[in-house]
């Protein structure tokens, strides 16, 4: 029905945000999609130009225009510069929302929609092989399945069924066990955060998996929640209370893995003794730091290594640029995916640093397509990588 | 609008990716930084027909001498974040955005010097030349998103510019593609350039494919014409290379103190100008200051009309100045605000637009006053503009001149009053004229100001080049030079209709009225069947169409001038309706 054209806009009284634009464009060059094109069209300056056109107009957004929606990352960069606060962020949210409605959500997300719903994780894969990550460490889960703990690591679906991440969670399954802790998974009960659903603006979806997620934390007494994943972290600390009140999360903590390991440095039980003499040089994932302010942990614990040289990029912590993964963009548009993270390789290779490092499974999956083919002497590391071997922890 | 071959050959020329006619992408480059008032787009038809992004000089030649052949109009346009209509289509024609001419070509340290493709943007150049440990003495405060050719063609001055002068004191020399394509840099082309054009057929290469580039013929040293370019919109040329003077990157030291009354604070800008060299000294009025307050941009300060005065130089003249600060605002009855508040303000240089959001829309403008008026000027505007929600700040150049920049809170949902609202931006300028000032930019808007902004030799000057390069003027019409009205299609056929109808309607009552008087002497134009009625139909449409061809030939400063008076008098009565 064409009165119930942005509706989510118009609920969250997002819809006058067009309009409040100044144009002034400073959007424009901090915004992957426009830098890969240098078109206006691709910008946001550009789309909530002729979103208001649309608004106004209570007009449909064409086929053409929702496909450039979606070649937005959602790294937040745009809000982060903007002169009028518009909160960017959740307005492509809620834009990618009305997309859904009209029906022309990318393949892509059609498969994920369907993934989920048949199987409860973004690669239809059983649920019964939702531990599969934990091959290499099965003797440090045993026991751990959904037993009563108070400290559980979310996994999350690209770590638990990607095997080129699976290092990720065996690292954090490594160090868990190097500190005595005693923690739990949630297993075939792990479900997806549902954060696929909140990037492509569908959150009624997204409600169901977090309601399941969060009951299943509380059935076994969890306390703190532990993830290498900044998409699943921001999904329970900032969708789910938005979604089901503050109430919700109440008596849980979310921490990513860097805030983890710096608790455990300030709390005197972890220290870091070997050298590690290497130049490392740090991506903050969009969906920690600038949608969560999260900048520092990651930055103190690189700094309690001894011989780690931390070296900053011209572009860090609020104005840091995307990898290119975000916003599903691997999946929607995987070749402009690949060049948004090769500008941000230029970046870290400008520094003259061994090691990139970072701590997401996307900007993992992300830096290393872009450096496949690609003639630099950098490597990618995920953060979790860099503490067990510093720690040099089996 | 273009026939298909048209397009094709230009996106030939230019580039397929590099080329776009789709609807979408011709409405998002028809526009600048200002939301116009509806009935502003029917008087004066800013769409364009296709928007092309040249990537070097060759390309823009090859463009403008297509064009050139083709008689299409050229709008040239940086990144369009600019509110004057510099960069508005007012014939029609093509846009050359020109951010994908963005490279550093050459950074001269002997000379202190760097070279730069005309669509790089100030914020890259500013990061670029930081790793060298350069940096440049002004930028614009758009600087984020602004391109250096675009403020070298509009002109203006900006943060730095306290010290150094705006942009015209920046530009070292110019690379411009003149109208009929022929490549020039400004410091060879010297004086004869303006003075004796004779047209440059020679330098076309001969027997390549049709507009490929050949070399040039023009290489004559000469007089230095290149200031002549600056705040020229476009209009002669359209500036692919710019060299720019550079300095060293040193201290940087922003020092904010806030003052109780406008006069107080004026006292002091004009006693810290005198006694000290700021790199950038910018005051935000009480009014502006609330309204920052309003989206939460402004810490708590003991006064409300707050300075910024950054220094710029080495440790020791940084603090000199800054011990110099504080003995004027001390003299003057001020606070020198926390280490915290001055990194803020500094910070917010780039964000003037906070307070759109209480509009949500604004109405911006911005002249030139000298200091020693600034107090008057601004007693004159609260008088004027009593009633009206607006915020000035300003910026003092190195002539001792504030920029004074309004902005008035609107609403563009509310078109009648929005559209009356539009005399605000006028009058302040007019206001400023009035206390000795001047034009900041000309754009569009402000073409009716060009003779005094330019001065009688140099505008003379540039009006001789305009007519021997662009006769037919179709690089950049409208700019500078003041343009006619260009009525929309559906304006242009609503006068017709209107006309059509008004005719046998007025006639009809005529009959009634005075039946006696027409009979006696017009007794043709009595409607009496439907063939006279007819008749008097096609007298609408010729008297419409006699109407359509004079208003087309208005010219834009002429409408704005008499369009002042009623929207001032209009705003009065629809302030506040929908």
């Amino acid at each position: 029905m064409v009165s119930e054209l942005f509706k989510g806009l118009r609920e969250e009284e997002l819809d006058i945000e067009p309009t409040i634009c100044a144009r002034c464009g400073f959007c424009t060059f901090v915004c992957p999609a426009y830098l890969d094109t240098l078109w206006d069209s691709q910008s946001p300056r550009g789309k909530l130009f002729q979103l208001k056109d649309l608004i106004t107009k209570n007009k449909a957004i064409p086929a053409d225009f929702a496909e450039r929606i979606f070649k937005c990352t959602l790294c937040g960069a745009c809000e982060e510069i903007c002169q009028v606060n518009i909160p960017l962020l959740r307005f492509w949210q809620l834009a990618r929302g009305e997309i859904a409605t009209l029906g022309e959500w990318p393949e892509i997300i059609n498969f994920i929609d369907n993934a989920i719903q048949n199987s409860q994780n973004i690669m239809d894969i059983d649920q019964d092989d939702r531990l599969i990550w934990t091959d290499m460490v099965d003797d440090l889960v045993e026991g751990r399945v959904q037993k009563q703990a108070e400290v559980a690591y979310f996994a999350g679906c690209n770590i638990s069924y990607k095997g080129t991440l699976a290092h990720m969670g065996e690292n954090t399954v490594k160090l868990f066990s190097h500190l005595g802790i005693d923690f739990t998974l949630l297993g075939e009960n792990e479900f997806c955060c549902g954060n696929p659903y909140f990037v492509a603006g569908d959150f009624e979806s997204g409600t169901k998996l977090a309601d399941h997620n969060l009951s299943e934390l509380k059935r076994l007494g969890v306390k703190t929640v532990v993830f290498n994943c900044p998409g699943c972290h921001r999904a329970f600390s900032h969708e789910y209370p938005h979604l089901l009140g503050k109430e919700a999360i109440e008596g849980l903590e979310f921490l990513s893995f860097s805030q983890f390991v710096l608790r455990m440095i300030k709390e005197g039980k972890l220290s870091f003794t070997n050298q590690y003499p290497h130049v490392v040089t740090w991506h903050d994932p969009c969906e920690l730091g600038r949608h969560q302010d999260i900048y520092e942990p990651a930055r103190e614990v690189l700094r309690a290594i001894p011989g780690l040289e931390l070296r900053e990029m011209k572009h860090n912590r609020n104005r840091a640029r995307c990898c290119g993964g975000g916003g599903i963009l691997k999946g929607t548009n995987p070749v402009m995916s690949v060049r948004v993270s090769g500008r941000r390789i230029e970046m870290a290779e400008a520094t003259g640093a061994e090691i990139m490092a970072s701590e997401c499974p996307s900007c993992t999956m992300s830096f290393n397509d872009g450096m496949e083919g690609r003639e630099t002497s950098i490597v990618f590391k995920d953060l979790s990588q860099i503490v067990v071997e510093a720690l040099d922890i089996e | 609008m273009l026939k298909e071959r048209q397009l094709t050959e230009l996106a030939d020329i230019v580039g397929e990716d590099y080329f776009s006619s789709e609807e979408y992408m011709r409405k998002l480059y028809s526009q600048d930084i200002a939301a116009l008032p509806g009935l502003v787009h029917d008087l004066l038809d800013t769409s364009v027909s296709a928007v092309a992004q040249p990537t070097t000089s060759e390309v823009v030649a090859n463009l403008l001498q297509y064009c050139l052949k083709e008689r299409i109009p050229v709008v040239p346009r940086g990144h369009g974040t600019s509110g004057y209509g510099g960069v508005l289509a007012t014939k029609g024609g093509i846009v050359v955005e020109m951010t994908r001419m963005n490279e550093i070509y050459n950074i001269d340290r002997e000379n202190m010097t760097v070279e730069v493709g005309a669509g790089i943007i100030w914020g890259k150049l500013i990061e670029e030349l930081e790793d060298e440990g350069l940096t440049v003495a002004a930028y614009p405060s758009s600087a984020p998103s602004s391109t250096v050719g675009g403020w070298v063609a509009a002109g203006g001055t900006g943060i730095g510019s306290t010290k150094y002068g705006g942009i015209r004191e920046q530009v070292v020399d110019l690379e411009v593609v003149l109208p009929d394509g022929q490549i020039i840099k400004t410091t060879k082309a010297g004086i004869g350039l303006f003075q004796g054009y004779k047209g440059l057929d020679y330098m076309y290469h001969p027997g390549t494919d049709k507009y490929q580039w050949g070399p040039s013929g023009h290489d004559k040293p000469g007089d230095d014409v290149t200031g002549l370019f600056v705040d020229s919109n476009g209009t002669l040329g359209i500036i692919t290379k710019v060299k720019l003077k550079i300095i060293p990157l040193r201290t940087i030291q922003p020092m904010v103190a806030s003052f109780r009354s406008r006069k107080l604070m004026i006292g002091a800008l004009k006693d810290i100008l005198e006694a000290t060299r700021p790199f950038y000294l910018h005051f935000i009025t009480n009014d502006f200051y609330r309204m920052l307050g309003e989206v939460d941009k402004a810490p708590e300060t003991i006064g409300e009309w707050i300075v910024l005065s950054t220094y710029e130089g080495s440790d020791a003249e940084v603090a000199g100045e800054v011990e110099k600060f504080h003995h004027f605002v001390s003299r003057y009855g001020g606070t020198v605000e926390s280490d915290e508040i001055a990194n803020h303000e500094w910070a917010e240089r780039f964000y003037p637009l906070r307070i759109k959001r209480l509009g949500p829309s604004l109405a911006p403008s911005e002249v030139y006053v000298p200091l020693e008026h600034l107090e008057e000027y601004l007693e004159h505007l609260d008088r004027h503009f009593k009633g009206e929600k607006y915020a000035v700040e300003g910026a003092i150049d190195d002539l001792g001149e504030v920029a004074a920049l309004a902005w008035f809170l609107d609403d563009e949902r509310r078109k009648i009053s929005f559209l009356m609202g539009w005399y605000r931006s006028l009058d302040f300028i007019k206001l400023g004229l009035q206390h000795g000032g001047r034009a900041y930019s000309i754009g569009m808007w402000n073409a009716g100001h060009s003779l005094s902004f330019f001065g009688r030799k140099n505008y003379g000057l540039m009006e001789r080049m305009k007519s021997q390069t662009d006769p037919k003027n179709r690089l950049n019409p409208g700019k500078v030079f003041p343009a006619s009205l260009n009525l929309s299609i559906r304006f242009n056929l609503l006068i017709l209709l209107v006309a059509t109808i008004a005719v046998p309607v007025v006639l009809w009552f005529a009959g009634l009225l005075v039946p006696d008087l027409i009979m006696a002497y017009v007794p043709w134009l009595m409607l009496q069947d439907v063939m006279s009625v007819f008749i008097a139909m096609v007298i609408g449409l010729l008297i419409g169409v006699v109407v359509v061809e004079i208003a087309n030939i208005v010219p834009i400063t002429f409408l704005l001038a008499i369009g002042a008076h009623f929207m001032r008098l209009g705003r009065r009565i629809f302030k506040g309706s929908k």
